[in-house]
């Protein structure tokens, strides 16, 4: 699962023109190839610029996989009775699964899998924001489940229709999966949300507590720049940000309303006449400071993959065969 | 630092993980490219990659990175270094651009010969 | 003899829960991405196969719901061996644990494939496979780790060592034990096929059989561990809040 909406601008970026000396007719070519919807593919050219990008992006989608593989692992060892059992550990899973799959996209442009996730150790490369909430209750898993993978869902669908091949495949994979989870997520909810008071109180509270970052979830408010518009003619960005909500609210909201819950939102209505919901503006500020590191569980996310890293470290070095180290390592599609 | 709420977390026991940690290039080994086979008598088809250190152990991780949802009977794995690929300057080399109808089966108008031996319009 | 076999299936099904609800801990906290998702799949393959048990012991006579089975009874109750109570520990004990383990589940599991009692001849046809799949990573696991260089030989010696006593506890003689010959050989029989199996592996990982042990016993009569206990309480938390309800 992934979100965030390419929201983590670096602070000191030079315009594109002044950082991109490709070749003209190459360029040209490349972004005619685009227009065509045809796919780019590892051994072809492409600007710099656009290998840059895809690689960050692709990287924190990644990051963002194993990241997301914790807050539902918290429940793990707790979910009640065998279906859900079973249902949470193979989707939990499946996370890890999609981050080998994205890693793996992301490295045949060039960087390698540890280069990646020392980055992410080191807190370089960030992971989506919402991950940095704890799972404070089993409703939790289900609110999770069901709304962070709708969302994700709206977001990898629409760069599934990408230009780079390799993350596109990837991607296909990863959605056929998610529907997966989408689904199972939405049993568990209902199972909730019609069960007993308690549990639906369970559930109201912690649809209360997650609505903030499911907003915060496609980033920002889109604001025009060049920036975005080069990336959306490349096929890298395939939807704005607050297209994407839109069309999460548009979906998933009734689907909440239906069951008789509520949402902490008072302007939350769709507007007849545009057709887009209008909703309060999520504190972005508060949106910031958890990307800068400041949220509830950021230590505790990368300690715990540090602590898998490091304990990891000698299974991975007994089995290294230096000999092999010389050939070309990074997969080719 | 404070408690988990994840009781696994709890009993990895976090608290001297300050230290940086760096991983080393090779670590994760190397890439082999898996190909998957739906059912006996199909052809296998590249489904992505596996990180292992050797052939073995690129089957065994393999199997259930990709053969653990969709229906399959059998993988291949072969190192992503051994995959030898055409690159995007040789697209020319594939293109079909001289007339060469006779490769194709609609090059060729049998019916329209019967017809004509047949007499009719 | 219906309660001899209940015996036999409720050990079975104690020893997949226990052991599957263990190595689904490692679940995004293992040493590399494909093995983690490995690992994890053989850990639902046991809560699967514990599952089955459970629901055929529904079927018997006087059988109950198999998640209130399995999520809420008393400790003293649950038949599982030591081995599968033990914490994940370092990932070198639950790798050998499962190899141990698996071997022993791959053992009892053909030999079924010959029972008199059908539905255990039936599951045992369903599994099959997937044992052969653990078997094939634990034991490639166990060799090439047991001859990754000096360090690695160590650490995996080490877990042989500590393992191996308890893993000896899987074939207590249990009270199902003896009256059951046509539905499966008994556990003096399956431990001589196991180390059978085990041995030749052991051999390659250049790693040592510990010399007298003291089995770990107990189990089979409901005397348990305290992680066993802690372990109970961790799972059925959430189910324990309102049983009656639909999760």
């Amino acid at each position: 699962m992934y979100g965030g909406g390419y929201i983590f601008e670096e602070p000191k970026r030079q315009p594109l023109s002044a950082q991109t000396p490709d070749d003209p007719e190459k360029l040209a070519a490349f972004e005619k190839r685009i227009a065509n919807g045809e796919k780019i593919e590892p051994g072809d050219w492409m600007p710099a610029e656009y290998r840059r990008q895809l690689i960050r992006l692709i990287e924190q989608h990644a990051h963002s996989e194993i990241i997301g593989a914790l807050p539902e692992g918290t429940w793990i060892t707790r979910a009640p009775g065998f279906k859900r059992k079973l249902a949470l550990i193979a989707k939990v899973q499946d996370e890890i699964g999609h981050g080998q799959l994205l890693y793996n996209a992301a490295e045949t442009l060039g960087k390698s899998r540890e280069a990646m996730i020392n980055d992410l150790l080191s807190g370089k490369s960030k992971y989506s924001n919402v991950f940095n909430y704890p799972a404070e209750t089993w409703a939790d898993v289900t609110v999770i489940g069901f709304l962070i993978d709708a969302a994700a869902i709206v977001n990898q669908v629409a760069n599934a229709k990408g230009s780079y091949g390799p993350y596109c495949r990837a991607l296909e994979r990863i959605c056929y999966e998610e529907s997966f989870h989408l689904k199972q997520g939405h049993d568990a909810f209902i199972e909730l949300a019609t069960g007993t008071p308690a549990q639906k109180a369970m559930l109201q509270d912690a649809l209360n507590r997650w609505w903030q970052p499911i907003m915060h979830f496609f980033g920002p408010p889109d604001k025009a720049s060049n920036h975005s518009e080069k990336l959306m003619q490349w096929k890298v960005k395939m939807a704005s940000n607050d297209d994407m909500r839109n069309q999460f609210l548009d979906t998933y909201v009734p689907k909440i309303w239906e069951l008789g819950l509520t949402l902490p939102d008072p302007l939350l209505k769709k507007n007849p006449e545009t057709g887009k919901w209008e909703y309060s503006d999520p504190d972005w500020d508060l949106f910031f400071e958890v990307i800068k590191g400041n949220g509830p569980c950021n230590k505790e996310r990368l300690d715990v993959r540090k602590w898998a890293e490091e304990n990891g470290r000698w299974i991975r070095k007994a089995l290294m065969r230096p000999e092999e180290m010389k050939r070309q390592t990074a997969p080719v599609a | 630092m404070t408690d988990s709420l994840d009781p696994r977390v709890n009993r990895l026991r976090l608290d001297n993980i300050d230290a940086p940690f760096t991983i080393e290039e090779g670590e994760n080994w190397q890439a082999y490219e898996v190909f998957h086979q739906e059912k006996r008598g199909a052809h296998h088809e590249h489904v992505g990659c596996v990180h292992a250190p050797d052939p073995q152990m690129a089957l065994i991780f393999a199997k259930e990175q990709f053969g653990r949802r969709k229906k399959c009977v059998n993988l291949w794995v072969v190192r992503s270094a051994d995959i030898l690929a055409f690159g995007l300057e040789d697209e020319d080399m594939f293109a079909n651009n001289m007339e060469k109808t006779y490769r194709d089966a609609s090059g060729f108008k049998v019916m329209e010969k019967i017809n004509k031996f047949k007499g009719k319009p | 003899m219906e309660n001899l076999i209940k015996e036999l299936v409720t050990k079975m099904a104690d020893d997949a829960l226990i052991l599957g609800h263990r190595n689904s801990e490692w679940t995004g906290l293992g040493p590399v991405m494909e093995e983690d998702i490995a690992f994890s799949s053989m850990a639902q393959d046991k809560i699967g196969h514990a599952w089955a048990l459970y629901r055929m012991l529904q079927d018997m006579e006087g059988g109950q719901d198999p998640d209130q089975f399995a999520f809420l009874r008393p400790a003293s109750e649950y038949k599982c061996c030591h081995l599968t109570e033990m914490p994940i520990g370092t990932y070198e004990f639950s790798l050998m644990r499962h190899f141990l383990f698996d071997h022993a589940e791959t053992v009892r599991y053909s030999s079924l494939l010959e029972s008199s009692f059908l539905p255990l001849r039936q599951l045992a046809q369903k599994v099959k496979g997937e044992l052969k799949y653990h078997t094939l990573h634990a034991d490639a696991w166990i060799i090439q780790l047991g001859k990754g260089g000096a360090e690695s030989h160590e650490k995996m010696q080490a877990a042989l060592d500590s393992c191996f006593p308890l893993a000896a506890g899987i074939f207590e003689p249990g009270p199902d034990d003896g009256g059951l010959s046509d539905v499966y050989p008994g556990e003096k029989v399956l431990q001589e096929r196991w180390m059978e199996n085990i041995y030749p592996v052991l051999t390659k990982a250049a790693l040592n059989l510990p010399g007298e042990v003291t089995p770990a016993y107990g189990g089979r009569y409901g005397q348990h561990t305290p992680y066993l206990h802690a372990l109970l309480e961790e799972m059925g938390e959430v189910f324990r809040q309102d049983p009656a309800a639909a999760w």
